[in-house]
């Protein structure tokens, strides 16, 4: 098993359903984050990756829970997609 | 149900004692029992919680906390009543997500940010006026008016009305205080006043004037909330059916001023109290966001929201049944000291504060908290470009409510500096 690092990238997915367009996640990362204007909905854009612990906060301020993260923990694909 | 043998918490919702402010010892003994205290109430005590951490756990879980059971303040309502009365506020998913999505675009960041010019016309106004008088209550001349017509602006609404939604709001806050004095009948309503919300006849006012502008908007859209509201409901009953829309007309314009009006109001009591911190901020423009933040700590507009339980569950250790009322302090959570380091001093520069004025975190988060934020933002930057340095004048007059820290006058005097 691999030790997982706050800095690790993790991918971050929108629950479409849970979403209520509160805005708190294009605030703090509006590179990732665009709240569909027809929608209402924060969709993913760009590479939709952040280090795990900005992730961690970016997760627990949405207030009704819609955003997880994906991907990171522990496999082979973590490492060979980090790029920079 | 829980009984009374159980620990009983310190009385906290005796209107009167916030006459006084916000009882702190009391809630500082809640936070220091372990578990859950059970607070005696008419009609049907609740769980007092009153840390931090445990009114992020109610907050954050709307299903097992339900705003759509019971009612979101402390007494219950009947069934019909509930159902007249509902809005935004107490609804659950998915009807909540429906409705938030409904109004959720016009109050994200990005959005609020295209008001920044509108709220500092109105705010150099009213804070110039305020200067020339040299004092006066800050109340009616500044904390009024500038979130009412703020709101009325992002509505669409004329602002020749605006003294009048004062008038109601005002009213609707009488509600939630013991005697109301304005009688059933005002304003020409005939509905029983517990299915009104705030019991109050100014609600009936309200939804009539939302009627009102509403037909006005299907009948000639304009680029406003109210006219993306009724076309929501006239494309398609289902995403806003008529009664929604009168109740989220309502919690608009109650929601969006009264609060706002609060935290200026105890915002501009503060800097005239501990004018060493305004200082600070007068000399530092970096402290500009952190002092935003520790108005809107220190102001606590509203003190608490309830939710009722839907199944079995425990807090703190404290196990809780099905159908319980819990009650979320705000007031509380904002001066607990295991997240805030010395939360009885007002303190501009404080660099972590996760306040809770705006709730707890989960799905009910205030909608309008970055308009909230952005009104108080500007407000302090047009003082400090002014130096203005506040003096009071005499003992504010607040109301005797357990829900919101309503400040009825403040005489200040201001003087610009520069
Ligand atoms: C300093 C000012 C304000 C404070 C302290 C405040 C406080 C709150 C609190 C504590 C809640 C949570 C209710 C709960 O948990 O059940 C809330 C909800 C709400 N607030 Fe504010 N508020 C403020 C300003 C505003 C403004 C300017 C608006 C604008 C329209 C607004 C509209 C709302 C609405 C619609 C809700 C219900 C949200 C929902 O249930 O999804 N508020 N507010
Ligand atoms: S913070 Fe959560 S609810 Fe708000 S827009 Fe982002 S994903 Fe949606």
């Amino acid at each position: 098993m691999t030790e997982t690092t706050p800095t690790d990238e993790v991918g971050l997915a929108v629950d479409e359903e849970k979403c209520i367009g509160a805005g708190q996640c294009e605030m703090l990362e509006e590179e990732i984050f665009l709240i569909d204007d027809d929608m209402v909905i924060a969709k993913v854009i760009g590479a939709g990756k952040l280090p795990r612990d900005r992730a961690n906060v970016v997760v627990e301020r949405c207030p009704s829970q819609a955003i997880s993260i994906i991907g990171g923990d522990s496999d082979v694909d973590a490492d060979s997609e980090v790029v920079s | 149900m829980a009984d009374i043998t159980l620990p009983q918490s310190p009385n906290v919702t005796d209107g009167s004692l916030y006459l006084d402010g916000i009882p702190h010892e009391r809630f500082a003994e809640l936070r220091d029992t372990p578990g859950l205290l059970w607070h005696e109430y008419d009609g049907g005590g609740f769980w007092a919680v009153a840390r931090h951490a445990d009114v992020k756990t109610v907050s954050k879980d709307g299903g097992v906390f339900s705003s759509a059971v019971g009612h979101t303040n402390l007494w219950d309502l009947e069934a019909d009543a509930l159902e007249a009365r509902r809005s935004l506020i107490d609804t659950d998913a998915p009807d909540h997500t429906r409705l938030r999505r409904l109004v959720a675009r016009a109050f994200t960041p990005k959005n609020i940010r295209r008001w920044e010019s509108t709220i500092r016309e109105i705010t150099v106004e009213l804070l110039d006026d305020f200067l020339a008088k040299g004092s006066g209550d800050w109340v009616a001349e500044v904390a009024a008016p500038l979130p009412i017509r703020v709101i009325l602006s992002m509505l669409g609404i004329p602002l020749e009305d605006a003294d009048y939604l004062v008038d109601l709001s005002n009213y609707l806050v009488e509600g939630t205080a013991e005697k109301q004095s304005i009688p059933p009948d005002a304003f020409g309503n005939t509905t029983e006043l517990r299915l009104l919300p705030f019991n109050s006849p100014a609600s009936h006012a309200l939804f009539e004037y939302g009627e009102k502008i509403g037909e006005a908007r299907r009948a000639n859209p304009q680029d406003d909330l109210v006219t993306s509201l009724v076309q929501a409901e006239a494309e398609d009953g289902d995403r806003l059916s008529g009664s929604e829309y009168r109740n989220l007309f309502h919690l608009l314009i109650f929601a969006g001023n009264e609060t706002t009006r609060t935290a200026i109001s105890h915002g501009a009591m503060a800097l005239a109290d501990y004018p060493d911190q305004w200082q600070r901020v007068l000399d530092d423009s970096s402290l500009a966001d952190s002092a935003v933040e520790e108005v809107l700590r220190w102001a606590t507009p509203v003190l608490h929201m309830r939710r009722t339980t839907t199944e079995p569950t425990e807090i703190a250790g404290t196990s809780i049944g099905a159908g319980e009322k819990v009650v979320m302090w705000y007031a509380s959570a904002n001066w607990d000291d295991a997240v805030f380091a010395n939360p009885s001093s007002f303190d501009v520069g404080r660099a972590d504060n996760p306040h809770f004025s705006f709730g707890g975190g989960g799905p009910h988060l205030c909608l309008g908290a970055f308009l909230a934020r952005l009104e108080v933002s500007v407000l302090l930057e047009e003082m400090a470009a002014r130096n203005i340095s506040l003096t009071r004048m005499g003992d504010a007059q607040l109301i005797a409510s357990n829900f919101v820290r309503g400040v009825l006058s403040v005489e200040l005097a201001a003087e610009a500096r520069t």
